[in-house]
């Protein structure tokens, strides 16, 4: 029998709607403490140079002025976003000898003021010797390029500042190549841009008596800030606890540690007060960290018919001054690359490259967008030579269900093909694609834009992306607890962060539905390191299937605990109860039945107290020790895997080269949606960051310093700059109460697919093959011939 | 040197000592521990510290407290009465045009002032009255409908 649903699968609207809504949201720049500091940072202002001496005295002496730290104040512990026998810890919380890029933290301030502060930061002295230094990831693979650190030991190139290097093969490329029909090279670049989170990165750090460490910080996942700044500051982890502040967006700038919440938590721990250091929006811009520009060469063999024979690729990653993220970028562009279609030969390289760049950080998609980009043109540029629809190619290489991965992995159910289908369907995409619609035809505009319509040129373009749903990183694993309460209700303690994806309302609904509680009737109790249990985080795309299913199992206790009693007072079996509204009944006659007050009071006086509390746990491919290796690919890399497809239609105005984004079609196998009206949201957010991506947005930096540290500079989509968003839902899950389910990832796949379908409707509208982001008017008038 | 000024914030009557510099929003969060006013950016950039002032729409973090002087100033703590949401903070839970929600007091404060001013607001209309509010989160098309609900509900009154 089939479970009718009641709370799953719907959508609910936000719990923490009504209190972001009238703005009781309490994030951390809310946070008020009594005697409570303001902390600030001194940066660098050199790309690279040497630190000769650091002159605090005359900061100190400042009537206000609380505490000052420099690296000599630390424990000299490094840290890194990987921490791993092969690419240990790098990064300094605060410069030691050496500063690398601008706006590297040399120093912090606590103060009684904004103003003291100010003061204070001015009146320390640092002598740099400037150093040479190099901004290009190509020109600093140069065996004669400055040494910003030393090339990886394990790399045998003869080549510079390599931070690290994956590499991998299977089947025999150059065979296969011979063997294809077609074959053909071309090398794709992307562009740094950055998160625009509207919050600013922030912390608040109170070093209470007693020697409790006590931080709010705006974050994508408490437990790791916890792992890493105890071991930054020389604390055990229990002397650390992150508690809760809602978080104002993060898109994966703000999961691993950054030196200001290093420097508040040390500052607090000299002053004896709390800290607060908040990020202004122009640090955000210059000096934390951004995503990450990879240059792509895919040289591809197909057969006659568009069969991928095999790939060849070399990847180059700009990844700044430290390894940052810039070494798991280079092994998940492999991963994104292999994903989607079958590829029986592959040979693929990649390389982080130090540069005297700000340190890279993880961005929406983590390099899918830019693969996908390159992999998706490329595959449409192949379809036209041999003359096949971009519907066609596609097609015919999907994975299907079942498949196994080169990596061993298994897709398990793979609903791409029917996301093909229905994306090329839904849209009329043969009818639109090509020489009847597209490609150089007059067309009045869709939009009531004051365009001179004879300029307008219209096209369509496919793109399709696959994303991995939770791997094994640090805490690894999530675990919950549901008890119930007196009157009926039950509460969730979930370690998850609602960073906006809304993991609370999500969780809410899963136990919600395991126990036939309503969703308002779930408190929740979330993201602290002390209160609750450990959770995975919000940033390894894992966060609705592992908390997801630790949330299950937690409810699945508690429900069997309440039938179970139930049973025993009924005097029938349990395979004769069934839950709905908050009480156990009698299938065969519902007016017997216990409500879960009642139910509660007898577990408690029966059962020598029990209030009736559960408890789950879930860990992503339960036997397997870690993560795959970042250099070989080698190890399991996820056991569920999302996969989309986005069809872009767009305007070009021939006159201007200006081109926007009308509609944007996403069909995706998300597994089971949780809440449809939570995965909207997602894949809007997702489309709206791509449109910026591919027209908008760029962060201009020449020698290490950002030309545009500002909105009115660095241009994000607003409310005029919108494109239709439409869904489709290829549904390839069940959910089964009482029994694991895989939803897939969300909230990262779909920012990607649709950036290559941008570029290959533009080439549908105007003939003009863009190989590199952004989608400037320049870059189309010259495509156009108006420019040389 | 401070200045003492007077300012009715969500129909409340205040007397500050405020420092010269010291902004609109530098007030109302700092001094009045109304922090339901966001800074994304302290500039003028992102609408999140949009208030109203005299019932019009200001960026808190550009007006100078002193120049409130006697004026009247709403922030998103002073829209709902009685715990009830008002038509537009309701609509946006409804139609999840709230994510992260750091956007969203000035988004709901701007939509605020628009449907007072232009209660059948076109598309083009509520797109250039929120023109001034970034977010991130949402991609705007989900704020968009919000306002239009919104505008019905308004309408039906
Ligand atoms: S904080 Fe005022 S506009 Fe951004
Ligand atoms: S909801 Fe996050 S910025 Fe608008």
């Amino acid at each position: 029998m089939e479970d009718t649903l009641d709370y799953v699968g719907k959508p609910v609207p936000r719990k923490d709607g009504p209190e972001k809504v009238t703005g009781r949201a309490r994030y951390t720049v809310d946070i008020r403490l009594p005697g409570m500091l303001v902390g600030g940072i001194l940066r660098s202002p050199h790309p690279h140079a040497r630190i000769l001496n650091i002159d605090t005295s005359q900061a100190r002496r400042l009537p206000g002025v609380k505490a000052v730290i420099t690296a000599a104040d630390t424990a000299g512990v490094k840290h890194g976003f990987v921490e791993t026998p092969r690419y240990p810890a790098d990064q300094d919380p605060l410069a030691t000898d050496r500063v690398r890029f601008v706006g590297e933290e040399v120093a912090a301030v606590a103060a009684t003021d904004p103003y003291v502060l100010a003061e204070a930061l001015d009146l320390i002295r640092v002598d740099y010797e400037p150093l040479p230094a190099v901004f290009d990831p190509e020109e600093a693979m140069q065996p004669e390029a400055p040494e910003i650190h030393p090339s990886h030991p394990l790399v045998k190139e003869p080549f510079s500042n390599i931070a690290g290097k994956t590499e991998t093969q299977w089947g025999d490329v150059e065979l296969a190549f011979e063997m294809s029909d077609y074959v053909r090279q071309d090398r794709f670049e992307s562009h740094l841009r950055t998160h625009g989170y509207l919050e600013p990165q922030a912390t608040v750090a109170s070093f209470e008596p007693g020697g409790k460490l006590r931080v709010w910080t705006s974050s994508q996942g408490p437990f790791i800030k916890r792992a890493k700044l105890a071991r930054t500051l020389g604390l055990p982890y229990s002397a650390v606890r992150v508690s809760k502040a809602w978080v104002g967006g993060a898109f994966g700038g703000k999961i691993d540690l950054f030196s200001h919440e290093f420097c508040a938590a040390l500052l607090s721990m000299k002053a004896g007060r709390p800290v607060r250091i908040e990020a202004s929006r122009e640090e955000i811009f210059t000096a934390y960290r951004h995503g990450q520009p990879l240059i792509l060469e895919i040289k591809t063999g197909v057969k006659k018919d568009g069969t991928i024979m095999a790939q060849k690729i070399r990847t180059v990653n700009n990844c700044g001054a430290n390894r940052g993220s810039g070494v798991v970028v280079i092994f998940l562009a492999w991963g994104f690359v292999m994903l989607p279609y079958r590829l029986p030969n592959l040979k693929y390289e990649g390389y982080a490259v130090y540069t005297n760049n700000p340190i890279r950080t993880p961005q929406r998609g983590h390099g899918a967008p830019q693969v996908r980009f390159a992999v998706e043109s490329q595959l449409d540029m192949i379809a036209e030579e041999l003359e096949i629809d971009p519907v066609e190619i596609r097609l015919k290489n999907a994975r299907q269900s079942g498949e196994r991965l080169p990596n061993g992995d298994n897709v398990h159910n793979c609903g791409l093909t029917q996301c093909i289908e229905k994306a090329a369907e839904h849209t009329r995409f043969r009818e639109k694609y090509g020489e009847k619609y597209g490609r150089g035809r007059s067309q009045p505009p869709q939009t009531n834009e004051q365009t001179p319509s004879g300029s307008i040129r219209r096209g369509i373009g496919m793109g399709v992306s696959a994303y991995f749903g939770g791997s094994l990183i640090y805490p690894n694993s999530s675990s919950c607890v549901v008890k119930m309460g007196e009157e009926g209700g039950a509460t969730l303690l979930t370690g998850a962060i609602d960073i906006g994806q809304g993991a609370e309302t999500i969780l809410s609904q899963i136990v919600a539905e395991e126990l036939k509680i309503p969703v308002d009737e779930i408190q929740v109790i979330a993201a602290d390191t002390e209160t609750t249990p450990v959770d995975i985080g919000a940033w390894i795309s894992g966060s609705a299937y592992v908390s997801g299913n630790a949330a299950r199992v937690a409810a699945t206790q508690v429900r069997r605990k309440l039938m179970h009693l139930a049973a025993e007072e009924l005097g029938v079996p349990v395979e004769e109860l069934d839950m709905a509204q908050k009480s156990v009944y009698m299938v065969r006659s519902p007016e017997k039945r216990l409500s879960y007050r009642q139910i509660v009071e007898a577990s408690i006086r029966k059962r020598r107290g029990d209030s009736i509390i559960g408890e789950g746990h879930w860990r992503t491919m339960r036997d397997e020790p870690t993560h795959p290796s970042l250099a070989s690919t080698k190890g399991r890399w996820s056991e569920n895997y999302a996969f989309d497809v986005q069809v872009a239609e767009v305007e070009v105005d021939i006159q201007t080269g200006h081109a926007r984004l009308i509609r944007a079609v996403t069909a995706h196998d998300c597994g089971f949606p949780i809440n449809p009206l939570l995965v909207e949201g997602q894949i809007d957010g997702q489309v709206s960051m791509a449109l910026g991506h591919a027209f908008m947005e760029e962060l201009l930096m020449k020698d290490g310093r950002t030309l545009n540290p500002s909105w009115l500079d660095y241009r994000m989509p607003t409310a005029h700059n919108t494109a239709i968003s439409e869904y489709i839902d290829v549904i390839t899950e069940a959910y089964k109460k009482d029994a694991p389910y895989r939803t897939k990832e969300v909230g990262e796949g779909y920012v990607s697919a649709i950036l290559g379908a941008i570029a290959n409707a533009i080439y549908d509208a105007v003939g003009v093959r863009l190989v590199s982001t952004p989608f400037t008017p320049e870059k189309i008038l010259r495509g156009l011939g108006k420019l040389t | 040197m401070k200045r003492l000024i007077e300012l009715t914030v969500n129909g409340e009557l205040h007397e500050l000592a405020v420092e010269p510099q010291a902004t609109l929003l530098d007030v109302l969060r700092e001094q009045l521990g109304l922090t339901g006013t966001k800074e994304g950016c302290g500039t003028g950039e992102c609408g999140s510290c949009t208030v109203l002032l005299a019932g019009r729409p200001v960026l808190s973090c550009l007006v100078l407290a002193m120049e409130c002087q006697g004026q009247e100033v709403t922030t998103i703590e002073g829209l709902s009465v009685d715990g009830r949401l008002t038509p537009v903070q309701q609509a946006f839970q409804d139609r999840g045009a709230v994510q992260c929600g750091f956007c969203t007091p000035g988004m709901v404060l701007a939509a605020t002032a628009l449907l007072t001013e232009n209660p059948r607001p076109s598309e083009a209309e509520i797109k250039k009255g929120l023109e001034g509010n970034l977010c991130r989160c949402t991609g705007y098309n989900k704020i968009i409908e919000a306002v239009k609900l919104a505008a019905e509900s308004f309408n039906q009154k």
